[in-house]
């Protein structure tokens, strides 16, 4: 990627920029900035080759206008676990920020997130995130594009609540838009592109569906791609897991639903997983993902995967 | 085309014999009965529910497939109607693009299974089904006309494509098939994407049916009353979007994923419809 000189007083908002190497068994960050609203915290952890960041927004959250931009670059060997750290668990990204007047904004704005990642041999990017929580009204676009090296590994989360129940939010928000790319060797292997959003106008006679009803009995839904030799053991314990289900012919949907497909598939092989989770409540889907991606901690060390199903 | 020539067309094409592979892709509809989803609605409710959300979101990932591969076939040999082997050539090279894009957009391997079968089915369709067939009186003038031409090339290119699949070069995803078998019959763009998503909303009638969910009255009230307005809906919703992976036409507008770019807008259909193998007992392949 092409770096150009910084002018003064010409700082890009909300971008950032991780570099991450490995040297002897540490990790050590080469680079780590970032401009307002995006902020980048670093805790001193004690696994060796894991290094952790938390990607925070000032005022726990983002709002219409918002541009964030990161790019991180993971040297061969090293692994990056990127959390947030929002108050009450969730990424809020509201129409306007809280406090502000709404015409001093461009409220009517999309607030948008886009992170392009590229990891060498060896490598690993843990992305576990807390959940995306859209106000009423607000929209939100998220663009995340990981390229890895042969030997690289990956896991990302992806997940998304229906707002705020508390003040009767329920898929109340006006656009919540999330595309994931995978590409593996120049070759891409995923491209899960999920667009939540109410529907425009009416079909005919028939009454205009909801986004609510669309989505209902579930408040929650989840993605988690998995990719690379360091979630073999992952999805070892995912594939026990589904194959012991049998569904048999039920009365009411279940308050937890989840399906795992391969990313590739040939006559030989199958390459990498797709998890897809529904939940009624936000804190089920978390328990359940805090649990099926369990064997990470011998990757990333318990205490770090602790820090991200707090 | 002439309206008659189309209208014909139109009647082969949406005749439920036809041999496309629908009638065992149920599209998840039957794992959501399995899994208590159809319960809590009387079953006109619960089918169209299902329709409408099943539909919205086939058309928002499917529609710009068939768009960007009818615009590739049905450009062949539209200059003067003769048609080069490079530019069959070329032509597979673009529906091997958008194929690959199709499946690595398709997470779920069971409507991956069912899009490929059902795929791979109507070309064959139209090589064995819709070609002319080697019989004394259907061969005319020793001079082959420029239609004649052209029905060999898009026999050729069904041929090479085809061949393409079986060598595993490229998947034959449904909405690339449906597009190169629509546009090698010469239906227009609008009716393809149309008749696509009419299809879409039948077979998941029919499969009501046979699941026992709906009456076969319900099911053609359904067609007449619900059917039509939410095709044309979604037809009319996804009119502007397109792939983004091969070459936009020079007037054509500038090009923005989260606005024209195909997305899954139901995740809860995706879910049901990767269960579908769990099921304990079931009728359908998806």
């Amino acid at each position: 990627m092409a770096s150009t000189a910084i002018t003064v007083g010409k700082i890009d908002a909300g971008v950032g920029r991780i570099v991450l190497r490995l040297h002897g068994s540490s990790a050590v960050f080469s680079e780590l900035s970032s401009t307002y609203p995006l902020k980048l915290l670093s805790p001193r952890i004690e696994q060796d080759g894991v290094a952790v960041v938390y990607n925070m927004s000032y005022g726990g959250g983002l709002v219409g206008g918002d541009r964030i931009q990161l790019s991180v670059d993971i040297g061969s060997g090293a692994s990056l676990v990127v959390l947030t750290q929002a108050s009450r668990g969730s990424t809020k990204v509201f129409k306007t920020r809280p406090g502000a007047r709404a015409s001093t904004r461009n409220a009517s704005e999309i607030t948008e997130q886009r992170m392009t990642v590229s990891v060498a041999d060896g490598g690993a990017i843990f992305l576990l995130p807390d959940p995306v929580t859209c106000f009423r009204a607000a929209s939100y676009n998220q663009l995340q594009a990981f390229h890895l090296a042969r030997g690289a590994s990956a896991v990302l989360l992806d997940w998304v609540t229906a707002g705020r129940k508390s003040l009767g939010e329920e898929w109340s928000f006006a656009r919540y838009y999330s595309l994931n790319e995978v590409v593996v060797e120049g070759k891409r292997v995923a491209r899960d592109v999920m667009c939540l959003e109410e529907q425009g106008e009416n079909a005919g006679p028939l009454e205009r569906r909801t986004l609510c009803e669309r989505l209902a009995p579930y408040s929650c839904y989840a993605t988690v791609i998995l990719w690379g030799p360091l979630v073999d053991g992952v999805v070892t314990d995912l594939e026990a897991a589904y194959r012991d289900i049998t569904v048999f012919r039920r009365n009411a949907p279940p308050s937890l639903l989840w399906s795992l497909s391969p990313l590739v598939e040939s006559s030989s092989s199958r390459q990498g997983r797709i998890v897809r989770v529904a939940g009624k409540e936000t804190e089920q889907v978390k328990h359940w993902l805090a649990d099926a991606l369990r064997a990470l901690e011998e990757v990333i060390g318990t205490d770090v995967y602790r820090k991200a199903f707090v | 085309m002439d309206d008659d020539t189309e209208a014909f067309v139109l009647l082969l094409l949406a005749d439920s014999s036809l041999p496309t592979g629908s009638f065992v892709a149920s599209a998840g509809l039957e794992s959501y009965v399995a899994h208590g989803f159809a319960s809590s609605a009387p079953p006109l409710h619960s089918a169209t529910n299902f329709i409408r959300d099943s539909l919205a979101s086939y058309a928002r990932s499917a529609l710009p497939f068939v768009h960007d591969a009818h615009r590739v076939v049905a450009s062949l040999g539209s200059r003067n109607g003769t048609v080069h082997d490079s530019d069959i050539a070329q032509a597979i090279e673009h529906l091997r693009t958008l194929d690959d894009l199709y499946e690595s957009m398709t997470l779920n391997h069971v409507a991956r299974r069912a899009s490929k079968t059902q795929g791979v089915a109507l070309l064959t369709l139209y090589s064995k089904g819709f070609s002319k067939p080697s019989l004394s009186q259907f061969t005319t003038a020793q001079d082959s006309t420029q239609e004649e031409k052209h029905a060999a090339a898009m026999l050729k290119l069904v041929d090479r494509y085809k061949l393409a699949i079986r060598r595993e070069e490229t998947q034959g995803h449904l909405p690339t098939c449906w597009a190169v078998l629509t546009a090698a019959l010469g239906l227009s763009l609008e009716r393809s994407r149309f008749l696509h998503l009419f299809l879409h909303a039948r077979s998941l009638l029919s499969a009501s049916v046979r699941l026992n969910t709906l009456g076969p009255y319900a099911a053609q009230q359904l067609l007449l009353h619900a059917v039509r307005p939410l095709v044309q809906a979604e037809a009319n919703n996804c009119k502007a979007l397109r792939t983004g992976c091969i070459d936009p036409s020079p007037n054509d507008f500038n090009f923005d994923d989260t606005v024209h770019g195909p997305a899954v807008t139901w995740p809860l259909g995706e879910i049901l419809a990767a269960r579908h193998d769990l099921q304990h007992s079931r009728i359908f392949n998806s």
